[in-house]
């Protein structure tokens, strides 16, 4: 519309009979191009037009074929070469699980290829610039009527041979078109260019951000749980005014199991009683403990023959003496607590249980070396 | 030979045309009339009940999902060894339904049965539909929805690719290729009826809407002739597409070594699954769709007459493929896959394996009769058991061959929660949410395609003979 000139004559039938009818008288007068308007597609109509073949197949061939490939191409390069890995015990390399995917992609090249090409490429649209949408015929034409127009581009368009012709040939009703308005947006090329501008900037930013993550491993703009506010154990930290990240235990807080003994001394110590029953469960673990523990230095009897100790010089405590078989247990029980001479305390490393048991296993050791008549009966007996 | 020689004389007695595809008097002029003023129309009250139905269905779902999503998957019932459960089941039934849209709009176009055109349309947007809700459930069964895109191999950060071998991603493939090659199928029937509806609207909104969405249509020949040849290639690869995209569904299962799961028929058998419990949702919303929107004189009963029988042959085809499952374990003398079988017969979930063959085998024989064929009551009887059968179908085969497996110590009876009922419901109020919405704003009927194929439509001789 942004001239006067005409481009376009355009006739309305009433019939596709009459539409086909009308095609060849039209065409034999070469007066522009023949274009036929119809609500729905005609049987036969290209041929009458002499409109060549689509070739909308052979597009969606090649593109279908290229789909496959980089499918495959793409898989194999991902699977085989990039991130090998084995699944299901296959070879990286073989190719049988692939093809599900690679016939998806074919589709999806070919329909896309099938749609857009059809609508982009070969119809050019969206295009709504043609004077044959805001002409009165559109409506009867998207409705129940069919158009012939005679169309030229150029000079020269004998806009009132091509109304005679028209209407020589049938026409119902005859309308002059003016030229298409060709302006800038919405228009297949528009939006062919843009879509391509925005493809290729893809295709550039997915190729940089490869390289960028082979070249910058590390770089990790998404972290979800590696990434956790919180105080090291052992470090500095500024949150509180003394500057540790630990805090200190309130002041009289006790651990879990280790009740202070209530005794100051190894002789207040004699008053403690030992909590236990002499059970072969008690002797059994005091045994291990004493094996692993006591033994070393102690001797396996307890009598103070030391296995290691005796290369350095060391004495250890004859806990066969009768001045140990007279301590109350727990004399003995404060000394593996606390430790005596150059005997460290056990009280890190053995529960209060574990001490009692240990006390328990050294009274066994002592009434077995010093068994009695009595004793030996009533083992025998048993 | 009577008949032979009634072709070759022209003489074709009655009883061998083919009836015409629609009743009464339909032209051009007056099928737009009827089909297209839709959108221009106030909805009666019917529409906003059923929509108030639908949206409440959509709303109580989607709090699920939201509740889901905030608090994690173990609100579901699923738990070892039955990890998949209501979502997968839910899943591949809404994949199901849609490929009764394909069939319709791509098979039987390639069979030239014109009697799809009136039906295409509805047909098709149920696809996407359905494709839709399928969506929902692997996207939020990967426990984040939020990374559900690290389903793409795409070249990220982490340097890590996705596994081509996994049927899993197939699925991702397979499901996402089919959306767009369906929304791409439907936006390209629909082009030309946007057209037609932008230039009879008076509204100006409306005419600015349509005018964008229809491209600039204007129905050229030249067009036309491109257009046709696009839509005959897009419908031989949707064919070729819904055939493989429950095969790879199936996939998912036939490649594990789950007994009950491991059997080469379980490609065809899904697909006709599919078809089958499809054909049986466009049954209710056509009958729906024809009595509420007064089109009974395009879609008629000749329509669902010939849908039923389709119902019919696959109901034989599940029946084949059901008699083979119990075949194949017998004959393969292996325990495991015994045991699965005779737990679908019995057990603890034998009333699904029986609801199953009854609903899908036993109650569609009814459609042997023409009578029922031609009735609302017994078509969407058996359209409704073959719904429920079909959902039934999967839950047999995912949580019957799951709940008791290699492993006796592991056996676990499933039971799902109130949450997977919920989202199961949101999922249907999504699916008829957007039917009601699409019923209101779109061509139902495909006008172009029938107008095509309506008595006197095309040229009565045409081609060589004009020159």
């Amino acid at each position: 519309m942004s001239s006067g000139k005409s481009f376009a004559v355009l006739g309305l039938f009433d019939s596709p009979d009459a539409l086909m009818g009308a095609i060849p008288k039209v065409r034999g007068k070469q007066l522009g191009t023949l274009e036929a308007y119809t609500p729905y597609p005609i049987h036969g109509i290209d041929d009458a037009l002499g409109l060549r073949r689509s070739p909308l197949g052979g597009m969606v061939l090649v593109m279908g074929i290229l789909g496959a490939i980089t499918a495959f191409g793409f898989e194999y390069w991902i699977s085989a070469i990039d991130y090998p890995i084995v699944t299901g015990g296959k070879a990286p390399s073989s190719w049988e699980a692939f093809v599900p995917i690679m016939f998806e992609v074919t589709v999806l090249f070919a329909t896309f290829t099938a749609g857009l090409g059809m609508l982009l490429l070969l119809n050019k649209l969206p295009f709504f610039g043609h004077p044959v949408l805001s002409s009165d015929a559109m409506k009867a034409i998207t409705r129940d009527r069919y158009a012939l127009a005679i169309e030229s581009e150029g000079e020269g368009f004998d806009a009132e041979a091509a109304k005679a012709a028209l209407l020589a040939a049938g026409a119902t009703q005859i309308e002059v078109l003016p030229e298409p308005d060709r302006g800038p947006f919405l228009s297949a090329d528009y939006i062919l260019r843009v879509a391509g501008g925005i493809f290729a900037a893809c295709v550039v930013a997915g190729l940089a951000m490869f390289g960028a993550v082979k070249l910058f491993p590390v770089l990790a703009p998404m972290s979800h749980m590696e990434d956790q506010p919180r105080l090291n154990a052992q470090k500095a930290d500024p949150f509180f005014k003394d500057g540790f990240g630990m805090r200190m235990p309130v002041a009289g807080t006790v651990a879990r199991g280790y009740l202070p003994l209530g005794v100051a001394s190894q002789d207040e110590a004699a008053s403690l009683v030992n909590p236990l029953p002499r059970s072969p469960e008690v002797l059994a673990m005091g045994k291990k403990i004493f094996h692993n523990r006591c033994e070393l230095c102690h001797g396996a009897l307890g009598n103070g023959v030391p296995t290691l100790t005796a290369a350095y010089g060391a004495k250890p405590a004859n806990l066969q003496a009768q001045q140990f078989r007279d301590y109350p247990d727990g004399k003995i029980f404060w000394v593996i607590t606390m430790g005596k001479n150059a005997m460290p305390s056990h009280a890190a490393d053995l529960t209060e249980t574990q001490r009692w048991a240990v006390v328990d296993y050294v009274r066994a050791l002592q009434r077995a070396q010093n068994a009695t008549d009595q004793d030996v009966k009533e083992a025998g007996a048993r | 030979m009577s008949s032979d020689a009634a072709i070759r004389t022209g003489a074709i007695p009655e009883r061998l045309l083919e009836p015409p595809l629609t009743e009464g008097v339909v032209t051009p002029g007056s099928l737009d009339d009827q089909v297209l003023a839709f959108p221009d129309l106030r909805p009666p009250k019917q529409w906003y009940i059923g929509l108030a139905i639908t949206l409440t269905a959509l709303v109580i779902g989607f709090s699920f999902i939201g509740y889901t999503i905030a608090t994690g998957i173990g609100v579901w019932g699923n738990n070892s060894p039955v990890f998949w459960a209501f979502d997968i089941i839910n899943f591949v039934f809404w994949v199901g339904i849609g490929h009764a849209g394909t069939l319709i709009s791509a098979i039987l176009f390639l069979f030239r049965k014109r009697w799809r055109n009136a039906i295409a349309r509805f047909a098709e947007a149920m696809t996407i539909f359905a494709v839709m809700c399928a969506g929902i459930f692997p996207l939020i069964h990967v426990g984040r929805p939020w990374l559900a895109f690290w389903l793409f191999p795409y070249p990220n950060q982490r340097g890590v690719w996705t596994n081509f071998r996994s049927p899993l991603l197939w699925d991702v493939f397979a499901v996402s290729t089919y959306f767009s090659v369906s929304l791409m199928f439907w936006f390209l029937g629909l082009v030309p009826d946007i057209a037609s509806m932008r230039d009879r609207t008076t509204s100006k909104v409306r005419k600015t809407i349509y005018t964008v969405l229809s491209l600039g249509w204007r129905g050229a020949a030249s067009h036309w002739q491109h257009y046709e040849k696009a839509y005959l290639l897009l419908a031989g690869l949707a064919t070729g597409l819904v055939l493989s995209v429950h095969s790879v569904v199936s996939f998912d299962f036939a490649t594990s070594v789950v007994p009950g799961w491991h059997m080469t028929i379980f490609p065809p058998y899904f697909v006709a699954g599919a078809i089958f419990a499809g054909f049986s949702m466009v049954v209710i919303v056509l009958v729906v769709v024809r009595e509420t929107m007064q089109l009974k004189n395009l879609i008629t009963m000749r329509h669902l007459d010939v849908m039923n029988k389709v119902i019919l042959g696959m109901s034989c085809l599940m029946g084949y493929s059901y008699m083979m499952e119990g075949f194949t374990a017998w004959y393969s003398m292996n325990e495991y896959l015994h045991h699965t079988f005779m737990n679908i017969i019995s057990g603890t979930y034998g009333w699904a394996g029986w609801l199953t063959i009854s609903c899908n085998i036993f109650i569609p024989q009814l459609l042997w009769f023409k009578k029922c064929r031609t009735s609302y009551f017994w078509m969407i009887f058996v359209a409704l058991a073959v719904t429920v059968g079909m959902w039934f179908e999967r839950f047999v085969i995912i949580v019957i061959s799951l709940h008791q497996d290699y492993l006796p110590s592991a056996w676990r009876i499933y039971k799902p929660t109130m949450v997977d009922f919920g989202v199961l419901l949101g999922s249907f109020g999504l699916f008829f949410t957007l039917v009601l919405l699409f019923a209101r704003v779109l061509p139902v009927i495909a006008t172009t395609e029938v107008k095509a194929i309506l008595p006197g439509a095309q040229p009565s001789h045409h081609g060589d003979d004009h020159e």
